[in-house]
């Protein structure tokens, strides 16, 4: 994507005492992109987000937002907009004064605090006798909305968001993690979002920076991320995997006239592995036997003994064919879809 | 999520010089405000005790172990806790069971009965009790009309003291007990039915285990209350049982300063005894509770009773308490409406009924004053303790772990450790003469001293209560408030003090409560011209025997109190505020 880089985060170190929870970060996110930060808790996203927003102040590295340094810039006066885990609404104020707490803060004249506030209300399909309840009253949808209006409505060039969906049930959190997407597409606010979901990370993402132990691993478009996993952590942590036997991966070498190193740690995707599949051009083709499934209704996983080892694989429930245990089935793997580290 | 730490430098760069000013009154008003009226006046009493005669001796102690009136009340009050900690713990654990565990018919109005000490203890209960079984209580009358030659004087003494302390000093069991049994997993009883538990061994294996932690606790407040026992013994322990605190307030009235170093002495014995038990308990609470593993936990049903001898004579037990529990508080309610003659007759007649009391006590100063005194004293000394707390607290949470904060709550909790007399002795003897601390203004016989007497007392619940609500706030708030643009002092006024507010009032409200009849501090520090309601009512008890006209209006400041506590108390507890409180 073109555009100007909107945050630009140059070596960022942060410690908490003698513990180094961030090293040498560097992140570039652009104008009106979607941007996660992904990872196991514990890993520095929160960190790197808190350090944008100004909540932890680094102890070596800038953060530029358009060029300019705001490193040390309090953050009362950043304007970088922020939804919180838990949403962070004043219990004691009405879902309108929780949006208009910012302005108020700036001393925004009456009028035009009601305008705003209203109009913002509006476009994140808030109704005006929503506005007078206690945030308490609202469902969790609603105080998602509330919580974004209120990050908004102050104009912010950037809206952070950190885990907003994970204290939510599964139904909601898919439902609201649509909304969001549809908000961010209607505002092109340029956005930055933590989460340790890797569906959230890849459904909503322009853009994923993957982070362990205060590294970043890998930064990439969802695609990237999943199909060519740069290390064996991202590929562990993004997806469900098998690690190949090296008697596999020697077989693959000499079925296809490929050069694998079987004792590399070698990879292959659940989907990437073919059951019955007649196409083989290209492909090594192995026999195996199914020891197990698991019925999932869009897809079924089965579990299969092949050269020693158990692998996964999933097939669509096409109608197709079901296969039972017990049933021989011929397995082909593409070459060019391992990944090897 | 945790803080980085900036330096002291960095923080006070980035202060406005409008809190740079705010920072140094607001310290300069702690800093005085722990040294002058805390700190100092203990380290008085200590020099006192051990600087008599302006060297380091130990007369101080040779003198109390001569001193035989003393001596008797050292060891009164070291018989009366352990004996109060027994008797205390069975009837507290059996009100436990009656009202939550076993299926008892009448539970509800028997909780109500046994709850009645919340509303109705100190120096009013005892009015109450003496009201009943002195030599011409209600009781005692009856009983005499049956045995003639009986002993009239017979409730006074030992007895009498362990027998009224029994039944005032069960509200931390009717509180903390009673919790702890609710969060009793009720999973856990079934489970040991299953296999094949009989319903005593389930009581004793898997249900009392669980309250033992709170049970500790508990114990050990009432062997505190019994050391500091001050109103039962005043009033119905006679010549033969005084414990240590009369006896300091005893020795403290007089004016040799021998008496006063005895006085200190005692209640320095007082202070040591009560922070080594509360070091006891502090280790006790640290080893922690019984966690529920359970992540859905059910509600415990009651259990019926299966011997049905013992069902009944639970239930007679049951009834049994129920009366001597709420017999009092009746008794006072309806002779509050009685006039002079048949209160002295303690003889109820319901066509003498009248609000006669009621309105002598709205129309005569003397009647009214103490009241008013009370209240004043309480509402202020809430108001205040309120305000210093909230700001230490806000302090403490933004300097966690900081030298000056950690030393900041230390010097608030300083009182807890202390018996309150030793506190109210402390001032006494700090402040009967001038002191560069004070501004060179003797306090004695002012106004102000009972009131910082009362701030001490309540520093320490004030504090453990509010830093436990500042801690248990959302820190996301705050960052929300921040990240909008909304500095400290605003983000605290406009977000954090409103979601504190709840928790803050209810705080207030149960230090006005607990002052409102307050005599062990007021007794030391009150002003002469303005004796606070538990001082009038203690000594309106003491004339009980010979004049009825003291009486009727002790039972209307009774009934008074017991309705504002009862208010308090809904507000706080009741329907609607059960989630601002936890204790």
């Amino acid at each position: 994507m073109e555009g100007t880089a909107m945050i630009r985060l140059n070596g960022i170190e942060v410690r908490f005492g003698d513990f180094t929870a961030l090293k040498d970060i560097n992140i570039h996110v652009e104008e009106g992109q979607f941007y996660t930060f992904l990872g196991p808790s514990g890993c520095g996203k929160t960190t790197t987000l808190r350090t944008i927003t100004g909540f932890i102040e680094p102890a070596a590295g800038t953060v530029m937002v358009k060029g300019k340094d705001i490193t040390h810039v309090p953050v009362e006066r950043r304007n970088i907009g922020m939804v919180f885990q838990n949403y962070a609404l004043f219990p004691t104020m009405s879902v309108y004064e929780n949006i208009a707490f910012g302005m108020r803060v700036k001393k925004v004249n009456k009028t035009d605090i009601d305008r705003r506030v209203k109009e913002m209300a509006q476009k994140v399909d808030l109704t005006e006798q929503q506005l007078t309840r206690k945030v308490a009253e609202l469902s969790g949808g609603q105080q998602q909305r509330v919580a974004i209006a209120r990050a908004l409505v102050n104009n912010p060039e950037i809206i952070c968001l950190d885990e907003p969906l994970s204290n939510l049930d599964a139904k909601l959190r898919v439902q609201l993690r649509e909304e969001l997407k549809e908000m961010q597409a209607k505002f092109g606010i340029t956005t930055v979002y933590v989460t340790h979901d890797q569906e959230e990370a890849l459904t909503l993402s322009d853009c994923i920076a993957v982070f362990n132990k205060g590294f970043i691993e890998q930064i990439g478009t969802p695609n990237e991320i999943y199909s060519q996993s740069k290390t064996e952590f991202v590929c562990n942590f993004i997806g469900d995997i098998n690690k190949l036997a090296p008697a596999t991966v020697s077989g693959i070498a000499a079925q296809t006239g490929h050069s694998l190193n079987p004792e590399a740690a070698t990879y292959v995707r659940l989907e990437r592995i073919h059951v019955n599949d007649p196409q083989t051009q290209g492909r090594a083709a192995f026999q195996a036997k199914i020891v197990g499934a698991e019925y999932f209704g869009l897809y079924i996983k089965y579990q299969m003994e092949m050269q020693g080892q158990t692998l996964k694989c999933i097939d669509k429930n096409d109608g197709r064919q079901y296969l039972k245990k017990g049933d021989p089935v011929k397995v082909t793997i593409d070459p060019n879809d391992l990944m090897v580290y | 999520m945790q803080a980085i730490k900036v330096p002291l430098k960095t923080r006070i760069a980035r202060m406005t010089p409008g809190q740079i000013v705010l920072f140094c009154i607001m310290a300069a008003i702690f800093l005085w405000f722990i040294f002058a009226c805390m700190i100092l006046p203990i380290l008085n009493l200590l020099k006192t005790v051990f600087f008599e005669g302006g060297s380091l001796s130990l007369d101080a102690f040779q003198k109390l172990l001569k001193s035989k009136k003393a001596m008797k009340a050292l060891r009164n009050s070291f018989i009366l806790a352990p004996t109060l900690s027994i008797t205390v713990g069975l009837v507290g654990i059996s009100l436990v069971l009656i009202t939550e565990y076993f299926d008892i018919k009448g539970a509800k109005i028997l909780r109500l009965g046994y709850m009645t000490t919340l509303i109705y203890g100190g120096v009013t209960l005892v009015s109450g009790y003496k009201f009943i079984y002195s030599n011409t209580g209600v009781l005692t009358n009856l009983m005499a009309s049956v045995f003639p030659n009986m002993n009239r004087n017979w409730f006074t003494g030992f007895w009498a003291v362990l027998f009224v302390m029994t039944f005032s000093c069960t509200s931390n069991h009717m509180i903390f007990l009673r919790n702890a049994m609710r969060s009793v997993d009720y999973q856990t009883v079934e489970a040991a039915r299953n296999m094949g538990a009989s319903q005593w061994y389930i009581l004793r294996r898997v249900v009392l285990p669980v309250l033992l932690p709170s049970l500790f606790a508990v114990t050990i407040l009432t062997f505190i209350t019994g050391l500091c026992a001050m109103s039962a013994p005043l009033l119905v322990g006679g010549t033969d049982f005084q414990t240590i605190n009369p006896m300091i307030k005893q020795f403290a009235d007089m004016t040799t300063t021998s008496a006063k170093s005895i006085a200190a002495t005692l209640s320095l014995v007082l202070g040591l005894a009560t922070m080594i038990l509360l070091a006891v308990m502090t280790a006790i609470e640290r080893r922690g509770h019984y966690m529920s593993v359970s992540k859905v936990k059910t509600k415990i049903i009651k259990q019926k009773i299966n011997n049905p001898v013992a069902n009944v004579l639970v239930h007679i037990y049951a009834y049994a308490l129920f009366v001597i529990y709420v017999v009092p508080v009746v008794l006072i309610v309806l002779f509050s409406f009685s006039d002079s003659a048949h209160i002295q007759l303690r003889r109820l007649d319901f066509s003498t009924f009248s609000l006669r009391n009621y309105g002598e006590l709205l129309s005569k100063t003397t009647a009214y004053k103490p009241f008013l005194v009370s209240i004043i004293y309480s509402a202020l000394a809430a108001v205040i303790v309120g305000a210093l707390v909230i700001v230490a607290c806000r302090y403490i949470q933004k300097r966690r772990n900081s030298a000056s904060a950690t030393a900041l709550e230390y010097s608030l909790m300083l009182p807890w450790l202390l018996p309150s007399t030793m506190i109210a002795l402390s001032l006494m003897l700090a402040f009967n003469q001038p002191r560069w601390y004070m501004f060179n203004q003797p306090l004695i016989a002012t106004l102000q001293l009972l009131l910082i007497g009362y701030v001490i007392i309540k520093l320490p619940f004030t504090m453990r209560m509010t830093k436990a609500a500042f801690f248990g706030l959302d820190n996301a708030l705050e960052d929300a408030a921040r990240n909008m643009g909304a500095g400290g002092l605003y983000t605290f006024r406009r977000v954090i003090f409103p979601v504190l507010l709840p928790t803050v009032m209810a705080i207030a409200a149960l230090n006005f409560n607990g002052l409102l009849t307050d005599y062990d501090m007021s007794a030391f520090l009150h002003h002469p011209a303005n004796p606070t309601l538990g001082v009038k009512i203690k000594s309106l008890t003491e004339e009980m025997g010979n004049s009825s006209d003291g009486v009727a209006l002790t039972f209307v400041y009774a009934v008074l109190m017991m309705i504002i506590s009862a208010v308090v108390l809904y507000l706080v507890y009741g329907r609607g505020g059960r989630d601002n409180i936890k204790e």
